[in-house]
């Protein structure tokens, strides 16, 4: 059910020109040519300003769980795409898709998640607005 | 009856501080003609008859963004920095080679300062009466104050540097003139490796255009510690009337949820 997968960014393409979140601070440190599919176990899900974030535990090939921190936009931009504050709930099994850090860290920018009930946010008609 | 001052010496301390403090306060807002300082929100201020001005900026704004209007103050085409700006402006490239940001102060809840954080994708909500223009911004919620009553640059002895300055308005015509100077000379940066310095001083030439619904801004600025000549730009923002700012703190734990501040991903 856990599966880490690096995808090309044309396999992504959807979902990177559907929700390229920024944030507040330097995106250098992000690889946006390559997203990371992690498919895992919410922990926290973070309702503030400047920014929103994830916490989702992740098993790796050998089973070795892993806390990603994926970082995203303001809330006032998540709910522009369809977010509210109990979209995303602890103990959801979700998928996230999201730009890794180039460092290797188990960091990332959100792209887009999948939710136990199939639901896809953002939304494909979501604003392009996004904070920094 | 008891006596306020335990000495003679203590009281006229006291007067002497207290005449301290009426002196600085008589720097910071203009005086009436009794010699009374008169601050801009002040009825007798706000009352007082001016020339109409060209335009209320009252609203919300937006930068607009787009290949022809972008968010960086970069260098122009041409420009010449100091050697020691340079220095600075080569290891962010470096860094950027390397996938990694460069003194990232905003990154870590430094104010971004003028002029970026007029063109970060948050909107910025400006209150405009006739003697001051309020510019609160969603990111941080920097406040920016731009004042219209006639005033004067404060001592340099006397005022306080910041990260957007002191503005201080004045209207010609169609155009607000806004100039600003008294920044602090730390963590403050024009664009990525592009230091600020205390010496920077920018001019503003604001303009409303398309029936009002875009708000243009020329600038023009010059820092002598940093480059050479006036760099120049011109940004366009618009109305979001459908949005509005909301409290936006950089807290000291934000960062521990944002790997991309960490030091494996930012030179300093």
């Amino acid at each position: 059910m856990r599966v880490l997968l690096i995808v090309s960014m044309c396999a992504a393409g959807f979902w990177m020109g559907a929700a390229p979140a920024q944030a507040h601070h330097s995106m250098a440190g992000f690889d946006r040519k390559q997203t990371v599919v992690l498919t895992g176990t919410v922990q926290e899900f973070r309702w503030e300003n400047p920014h929103s974030s994830i916490d989702i535990d992740v098993a790796d090939k050998d089973g070795k769980v892993v806390t990603w921190k994926i970082e995203m936009t303001a809330p006032g931009y998540l709910v522009r795409q369809g977010f509210k504050r109990t979209s995303v709930k602890k103990g959801d099994v979700a998928t996230v898709t999201a730009n890794p850090l180039i460092s290797g860290d188990p960091g990332a920018l959100f792209v887009s998640i999948r939710l136990p009930d199939g639901q896809v946010l953002p939304q494909p008609a979501a604003s392009k607005d996004k904070a920094k | 009856m008891k006596r306020a001052f335990p000495s003679p010496a203590l009281a006229a301390a006291a007067v002497t501080l207290m005449a301290s403090l009426g002196l600085m306060a008589q720097s910071l807002a203009p005086l009436n003609e009794k010699g009374v300082a008169v601050g801009a929100l002040a009825p007798e201020a706000l009352n007082k008859a001016r020339p109409k001005p060209a335009f209320d900026i009252t609203g919300t704004w937006l930068h607009g963004g787009g290949a022809n209007n972008p968010w960086q103050f970069a260098p122009p085409p041409g420009a010449k920095l100091t050697s020691s700006a340079q220095i600075q402006f080569d290891a962010a490239k470096k860094a950027a080679a390397e996938g990694k940001a460069y003194h990232d102060d905003i990154g870590e809840c430094w104010p971004a300062g003028l002029p970026i954080i007029m063109t970060r994708v948050w909107p910025i909500a400006m209150i405009q009466k006739p003697t001051v223009i309020y510019m609160i911004s969603g990111f941080m919620n920097s406040v920016r104050i731009i004042y219209l009553d006639g005033r004067k640059h404060t001592d340099p002895d006397i005022v306080i540097p910041s990260f957007n300055g002191e503005s201080i308005g004045h209207w010609e015509n169609d155009t607000l003139v806004v100039d600003t100077t008294a920044f602090v000379d730390h963590h403050h940066w024009i664009d990525t490796g592009v230091p600020a310095s205390d010496q920077l001083h920018v001019v503003e030439r604001m303009k409303l255009i398309n029936q009002g619904a875009t708000l243009e801004i020329e600038y023009s600025m010059t820092d002598p510690k940093n480059w050479e000549g006036e760099w120049k730009w011109t940004k366009r923002w618009r109305r979001v009337d459908d949005q509005e700012i909301t409290e936006a703190q950089c807290l000291p734990d934000l960062n521990q949820n944002l790997l991309s501040t960490g030091p494996k991903q930012n030179v300093r």
